[in-house]
Protein backbone atom coordinates (compact mmCIF):
# COMPACT_ATOMS: atom_id res chain seq x y z
CA UNK A 1 0.00 0.00 0.00
CA UNK A 2 1.27 3.41 -0.35
CA UNK A 3 2.96 4.91 2.11
CA UNK A 4 1.01 9.03 1.77
CA UNK A 5 -2.13 6.77 1.70
CA UNK A 6 -1.45 5.29 4.99
CA UNK A 7 -0.52 8.99 6.25
CA UNK A 8 -3.76 10.13 5.27
CA UNK A 9 -5.80 7.58 6.83
CA UNK A 10 -3.48 7.45 10.26
CA UNK A 11 -4.11 11.25 10.42
CA UNK A 12 -7.64 10.32 10.53
CA UNK A 13 -7.40 7.74 12.83
CA UNK A 14 -5.42 9.95 15.20
CA UNK A 15 -8.53 12.16 14.80
CA UNK A 16 -11.00 9.83 14.96
CA UNK A 17 -12.63 10.29 11.98
CA UNK A 18 -11.63 6.63 10.40
CA UNK A 19 -14.48 3.76 9.80
CA UNK A 20 -13.90 0.58 10.99
CA UNK A 21 -12.64 -0.87 7.40
CA UNK A 22 -10.26 2.04 7.49
CA UNK A 23 -8.85 0.99 10.54
CA UNK A 24 -8.88 -2.57 9.60
CA UNK A 25 -7.01 -1.68 6.75
CA UNK A 26 -4.08 0.26 8.68
CA UNK A 27 -4.01 -2.76 11.28
CA UNK A 28 -3.39 -5.04 8.59
CA UNK A 29 -0.82 -2.72 6.71
CA UNK A 30 1.33 -2.67 9.82
CA UNK A 31 1.14 -6.18 10.77
CA UNK A 32 1.83 -7.41 7.31
CA UNK A 33 4.27 -4.97 6.30
CA UNK A 34 7.91 -6.65 6.21
CA UNK A 35 10.01 -3.36 5.14
CA UNK A 36 12.03 -0.84 7.48
CA UNK A 37 8.73 1.87 8.12
CA UNK A 38 9.38 5.27 7.48
CA UNK A 39 10.44 7.59 10.20
CA UNK A 40 7.29 9.16 10.72
CA UNK A 41 4.95 5.75 10.41
CA UNK A 42 7.36 3.71 13.03
CA UNK A 43 5.38 5.18 16.15
CA UNK A 44 1.81 3.62 14.85
CA UNK A 45 3.39 0.17 14.21
CA UNK A 46 3.18 -1.02 17.76
CA UNK A 47 0.06 0.47 19.07
CA UNK A 48 -1.89 -1.62 15.52
CA UNK A 49 0.43 -4.78 16.39
CA UNK A 50 -0.51 -4.57 19.87
CA UNK A 51 -4.58 -4.44 18.58
CA UNK A 52 -4.09 -7.42 16.59
CA UNK A 53 -2.24 -9.42 19.41
CA UNK A 54 -5.25 -8.54 21.41
CA UNK A 55 -7.85 -9.35 18.85
CA UNK A 56 -5.71 -12.27 18.39
CA UNK A 57 -5.23 -13.72 21.93
CA UNK A 58 -7.30 -16.34 23.21
CA UNK A 59 -9.01 -15.76 26.06
CA UNK A 60 -9.60 -18.42 28.94
CA UNK A 61 -12.37 -20.67 27.88
CA UNK A 62 -15.51 -19.20 29.71
CA UNK A 63 -17.55 -22.78 30.20
CA UNK A 64 -20.78 -22.67 28.33
CA UNK A 65 -23.60 -24.06 31.38
CA UNK A 66 -26.90 -24.60 29.92
CA UNK A 67 -29.86 -22.46 31.68
CA UNK A 68 -32.00 -24.63 33.41
CA UNK A 69 -35.33 -23.29 34.15
CA UNK A 70 -36.18 -23.36 37.82
CA UNK A 71 -39.25 -24.55 38.10
CA UNK A 72 -41.89 -22.45 40.15
CA UNK A 73 -41.76 -23.10 43.95
CA UNK A 74 -44.80 -25.12 45.06
CA UNK A 75 -46.86 -24.03 47.84
CA UNK A 76 -45.77 -27.35 49.85
CA UNK A 77 -41.98 -26.47 49.45
CA UNK A 78 -42.85 -23.98 51.88
CA UNK A 79 -44.65 -25.96 54.69
CA UNK A 80 -42.69 -25.54 57.92
CA UNK A 81 -42.98 -21.27 57.15
CA UNK A 82 -46.20 -22.21 57.06
CA UNK A 83 -46.81 -24.27 59.96
CA UNK A 84 -44.63 -22.36 62.52
CA UNK A 85 -47.01 -19.48 61.38
CA UNK A 86 -49.43 -21.31 62.16
CA UNK A 87 -48.08 -22.52 65.43
CA UNK A 88 -47.43 -19.41 66.91
CA UNK A 89 -51.02 -18.12 65.75
CA UNK A 90 -52.81 -21.09 67.94
CA UNK A 91 -50.11 -19.89 70.71
CA UNK A 92 -51.32 -16.36 70.75
CA UNK A 93 -54.62 -17.48 70.72
CA UNK A 94 -54.60 -20.09 73.28
CA UNK A 95 -52.57 -17.49 76.02
CA UNK A 96 -55.28 -14.80 75.00
CA UNK A 97 -57.82 -17.50 75.64
CA UNK A 98 -56.51 -18.20 78.65
CA UNK A 99 -55.87 -15.04 80.45
CA UNK A 100 -59.28 -14.07 79.80
CA UNK A 101 -60.63 -17.23 81.73
CA UNK A 102 -58.35 -16.46 84.60
CA UNK A 103 -59.48 -12.35 84.92
CA UNK A 104 -63.19 -13.74 84.68
CA UNK A 105 -62.38 -16.23 87.61
CA UNK A 106 -61.05 -13.30 89.63
CA UNK A 107 -64.03 -11.22 89.09
CA UNK A 108 -65.79 -14.25 90.40
CA UNK A 109 -63.97 -14.66 93.00
CA UNK A 110 -64.25 -11.03 94.05
CA UNK A 111 -67.31 -10.49 93.88
CA UNK A 112 -69.77 -13.30 92.71
CA UNK A 113 -69.37 -15.65 95.82
CA UNK A 114 -70.44 -15.19 99.44
CA UNK A 115 -68.17 -16.08 102.10
CA UNK A 116 -70.83 -17.63 103.83
CA UNK A 117 -73.74 -19.70 102.94
CA UNK A 118 -75.92 -19.91 105.86
CA UNK A 119 -77.74 -16.17 106.22
CA UNK A 120 -78.04 -17.01 109.90
CA UNK A 121 -74.49 -17.40 110.31
CA UNK A 122 -73.22 -14.51 108.33
CA UNK A 123 -76.11 -12.15 110.11
CA UNK A 124 -74.43 -13.48 113.58
CA UNK A 125 -70.29 -13.01 112.12
CA UNK A 126 -71.62 -9.51 110.95
CA UNK A 127 -72.98 -8.80 114.70
CA UNK A 128 -69.91 -10.23 116.15
CA UNK A 129 -67.81 -7.70 113.41
CA UNK A 130 -69.71 -4.64 114.18
CA UNK A 131 -69.35 -5.48 118.27
CA UNK A 132 -66.41 -5.77 118.06
CA UNK A 133 -65.90 -2.00 116.02
CA UNK A 134 -68.68 -0.61 118.52
CA UNK A 135 -66.20 -2.02 121.52
CA UNK A 136 -63.54 -0.49 120.26
CA UNK A 137 -64.88 2.92 119.34
CA UNK A 138 -66.64 2.96 122.81
CA UNK A 139 -62.86 2.44 124.38
CA UNK A 140 -61.79 5.62 122.17
CA UNK A 141 -64.86 7.55 123.68
CA UNK A 142 -63.81 6.47 127.45
CA UNK A 143 -60.71 8.21 126.92
CA UNK A 144 -62.35 11.17 125.54
CA UNK A 145 -64.69 11.72 128.39
CA UNK A 146 -61.84 11.50 130.90
CA UNK A 147 -60.25 14.69 128.67
CA UNK A 148 -63.27 16.09 128.64
CA UNK A 149 -63.72 16.23 132.35
CA UNK A 150 -59.92 17.37 132.73
CA UNK A 151 -60.91 20.31 130.17
CA UNK A 152 -64.34 21.22 132.52
CA UNK A 153 -61.61 21.23 135.55
CA UNK A 154 -59.57 23.57 133.98
CA UNK A 155 -62.64 25.85 133.11
CA UNK A 156 -63.77 25.85 136.78
CA UNK A 157 -60.16 27.04 137.92
CA UNK A 158 -60.33 29.54 135.11
CA UNK A 159 -63.09 30.99 136.75
CA UNK B 1 -39.07 -12.20 28.04
CA UNK B 2 -39.31 -16.02 27.82
CA UNK B 3 -36.61 -18.67 28.03
CA UNK B 4 -36.75 -18.76 24.25
CA UNK B 5 -35.57 -15.45 23.70
CA UNK B 6 -32.77 -15.08 26.54
CA UNK B 7 -31.27 -18.39 24.57
CA UNK B 8 -31.75 -16.74 21.14
CA UNK B 9 -30.97 -13.45 22.05
CA UNK B 10 -28.63 -12.79 25.74
CA UNK B 11 -26.81 -16.52 25.13
CA UNK B 12 -25.00 -16.14 21.57
CA UNK B 13 -22.81 -12.52 23.20
CA UNK B 14 -22.55 -14.63 26.16
CA UNK B 15 -18.27 -15.01 25.01
CA UNK B 16 -18.27 -11.34 23.56
CA UNK B 17 -19.75 -9.91 27.46
CA UNK B 18 -16.51 -12.20 28.98
CA UNK B 19 -14.40 -10.89 26.55
CA UNK B 20 -15.47 -7.76 27.42
CA UNK B 21 -15.30 -8.41 31.06
CA UNK B 22 -11.90 -9.90 30.88
CA UNK B 23 -10.64 -7.08 29.57
CA UNK B 24 -11.88 -4.35 31.77
CA UNK B 25 -10.99 -6.99 35.01
CA UNK B 26 -7.65 -8.80 33.61
CA UNK B 27 -8.90 -11.60 35.92
CA UNK B 28 -10.37 -14.33 34.29
CA UNK B 29 -12.40 -15.62 37.66
CA UNK B 30 -13.70 -12.29 38.25
CA UNK B 31 -15.09 -11.58 34.66
CA UNK B 32 -16.51 -14.87 35.13
CA UNK B 33 -18.48 -13.89 38.24
CA UNK B 34 -19.56 -10.22 36.50
CA UNK B 35 -20.70 -12.19 33.61
CA UNK B 36 -23.08 -14.67 35.61
CA UNK B 37 -24.26 -11.34 37.99
CA UNK B 38 -25.02 -9.71 34.24
CA UNK B 39 -26.76 -12.40 33.19
CA UNK B 40 -28.95 -12.75 36.06
CA UNK B 41 -29.21 -8.93 36.38
CA UNK B 42 -30.80 -8.94 32.60
CA UNK B 43 -32.95 -11.88 33.66
CA UNK B 44 -34.20 -10.04 36.65
CA UNK B 45 -35.04 -6.74 34.37
CA UNK B 46 -36.90 -8.93 32.00
CA UNK B 47 -39.82 -6.90 31.39
CA UNK B 48 -37.62 -3.92 30.00
CA UNK B 49 -36.40 -6.18 27.42
CA UNK B 50 -38.93 -4.83 24.86
CA UNK B 51 -38.39 -1.56 24.63
CA UNK B 52 -34.77 -2.11 23.99
CA UNK B 53 -33.05 -0.97 21.26
CA UNK B 54 -30.17 -2.52 21.01
CA UNK B 55 -30.10 -5.73 23.50
CA UNK B 56 -26.42 -6.62 23.05
CA UNK B 57 -25.15 -2.69 24.07
CA UNK B 58 -27.64 -3.21 26.96
CA UNK B 59 -26.15 -6.40 28.10
CA UNK B 60 -22.39 -4.38 27.86
CA UNK B 61 -23.06 -1.90 29.85
CA UNK B 62 -24.59 -3.94 32.65
CA UNK B 63 -21.09 -5.95 32.40
CA UNK B 64 -19.55 -2.38 32.36
CA UNK B 65 -20.87 -0.93 35.44
CA UNK B 66 -20.63 -4.35 37.39
CA UNK B 67 -16.83 -4.55 36.12
CA UNK B 68 -16.64 -0.79 37.36
CA UNK B 69 -18.07 -1.68 40.68
CA UNK B 70 -15.58 -4.67 40.96
CA UNK B 71 -12.97 -2.58 40.43
CA UNK B 72 -13.89 0.09 42.88
CA UNK B 73 -14.31 -2.32 45.73
CA UNK B 74 -12.10 -2.52 48.08
CA UNK B 75 -11.16 -5.69 48.02
CA UNK B 76 -9.97 -5.53 44.40
CA UNK B 77 -6.51 -6.23 44.02
CA UNK B 78 -5.25 -5.83 40.38
CA UNK B 79 -3.17 -9.37 40.12
CA UNK B 80 -2.53 -8.20 36.14
CA UNK B 81 1.43 -7.95 36.19
CA UNK B 82 1.53 -11.80 38.02
CA UNK B 83 -1.11 -12.84 35.42
CA UNK B 84 0.43 -12.17 32.71
CA UNK B 85 3.89 -12.99 33.87
CA UNK B 86 3.68 -16.23 32.23
CA UNK B 87 2.13 -14.98 28.48
CA UNK B 88 5.43 -14.92 27.07
CA UNK B 89 4.52 -16.18 23.73
CA UNK B 90 6.28 -18.08 21.42
CA UNK B 91 6.71 -16.38 18.62
CA UNK B 92 7.75 -18.34 15.46
CA UNK B 93 10.48 -17.20 12.85
CA UNK B 94 12.11 -14.43 14.70
CA UNK B 95 14.90 -14.80 16.45
CA UNK B 96 14.53 -14.97 20.54
CA UNK B 97 16.16 -11.52 20.62
CA UNK B 98 13.77 -9.96 18.48
CA UNK B 99 11.16 -12.15 19.98
CA UNK B 100 11.95 -10.77 23.41
CA UNK B 101 11.97 -7.24 21.99
CA UNK B 102 8.70 -7.33 20.46
CA UNK B 103 7.22 -8.74 23.36
CA UNK B 104 9.50 -5.98 25.40
CA UNK B 105 7.29 -3.34 22.72
CA UNK B 106 4.01 -5.19 23.36
CA UNK B 107 3.93 -4.97 27.05
CA UNK B 108 5.04 -1.01 26.78
CA UNK B 109 1.66 -0.62 24.94
CA UNK B 110 -0.18 -2.72 27.05
CA UNK B 111 0.95 -0.38 29.80
CA UNK B 112 0.50 2.85 28.08
CA UNK B 113 -3.17 1.58 27.20
CA UNK B 114 -4.10 0.59 30.82
CA UNK B 115 -3.04 3.68 32.44
CA UNK B 116 -5.39 5.53 30.27
CA UNK B 117 -8.41 6.85 32.25
CA UNK B 118 -11.30 4.18 32.43
CA UNK B 119 -13.54 6.11 29.99
CA UNK B 120 -10.60 6.28 27.21
CA UNK B 121 -9.50 2.52 28.13
CA UNK B 122 -12.92 1.48 27.70
CA UNK B 123 -13.79 2.98 23.95
CA UNK B 124 -10.29 2.20 22.79
CA UNK B 125 -10.79 -1.21 23.68
CA UNK B 126 -14.40 -1.19 22.02
CA UNK B 127 -13.45 0.70 19.20
CA UNK B 128 -9.84 -0.82 18.14
CA UNK B 129 -10.23 -4.10 19.70
CA UNK B 130 -13.80 -5.30 19.58
CA UNK B 131 -14.78 -3.35 16.65
CA UNK B 132 -18.15 -1.70 17.54
CA UNK B 133 -19.50 0.65 15.82
CA UNK B 134 -19.70 4.64 16.87
CA UNK B 135 -23.23 4.33 17.41
CA UNK B 136 -22.89 1.04 19.47
CA UNK B 137 -20.36 2.73 21.86
CA UNK B 138 -22.93 5.58 22.45
CA UNK B 139 -25.26 2.95 23.17
CA UNK B 140 -23.12 1.07 25.74
CA UNK B 141 -21.37 3.99 27.37
CA UNK B 142 -24.74 6.38 27.45
CA UNK B 143 -22.75 8.91 25.51
CA UNK B 144 -23.63 11.06 22.46
CA UNK B 145 -22.33 10.31 19.31
CA UNK B 146 -19.49 13.70 19.42
CA UNK B 147 -18.69 12.77 23.37
CA UNK B 148 -17.87 9.10 21.71
CA UNK B 149 -15.56 10.97 18.98
CA UNK B 150 -13.75 13.49 21.31
CA UNK B 151 -13.32 10.88 24.35
CA UNK B 152 -11.99 8.28 21.39
CA UNK B 153 -9.69 11.36 19.95
CA UNK B 154 -7.88 12.44 23.23
CA UNK B 155 -7.48 8.93 23.98
CA UNK B 156 -5.36 8.12 20.44
CA UNK B 157 -3.79 11.54 21.42
CA UNK B 158 -3.10 10.93 24.28
CA UNK B 159 -1.51 6.73 23.29
CA UNK B 160 -0.05 8.59 20.45
CA UNK B 161 2.11 11.14 22.47
CA UNK B 162 3.17 8.28 24.88
CA UNK B 163 3.93 6.28 21.95
CA UNK B 164 6.08 9.59 20.57
CA UNK B 165 8.14 8.86 23.98
CA UNK B 166 8.95 5.58 23.68
CA UNK B 167 10.02 6.11 19.62
CA UNK B 168 12.46 8.83 21.21
CA UNK B 169 14.13 6.57 23.22
CA UNK B 170 14.79 4.14 20.70
CA UNK B 171 12.47 1.33 22.14
CA UNK B 172 11.02 0.35 18.98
Amino acid sequence: MDYNKIRALLEKYWEAATSLEEEEALREFFVTHQHPLPEDLREAAPLFRYYQQEINRELPAEPVTGVVPISKARPWQHWMKYAAVLLIMAGIGYSIQQQRVKHDQLIVADFGEDTYKDPEVAYKETQKALQLLARNLNKGTEQMEKLNYFNEATEKIKE
Amino acid sequence: MSLELFHSQVLPIRPKLFRFAFRLLNNEEDAKDIIQDALLKVWNQQERMPELQNMEAWCMRIVRNLALDRLKSKKYRNTEGLDRAGEVHAIHQQSPHLAAEQQDVMGRVHSIINALPEKYRTIIQLRDMDGFSYQEICDILELTLSEVKINLHRARKSVREQLQNLHVYGLQ
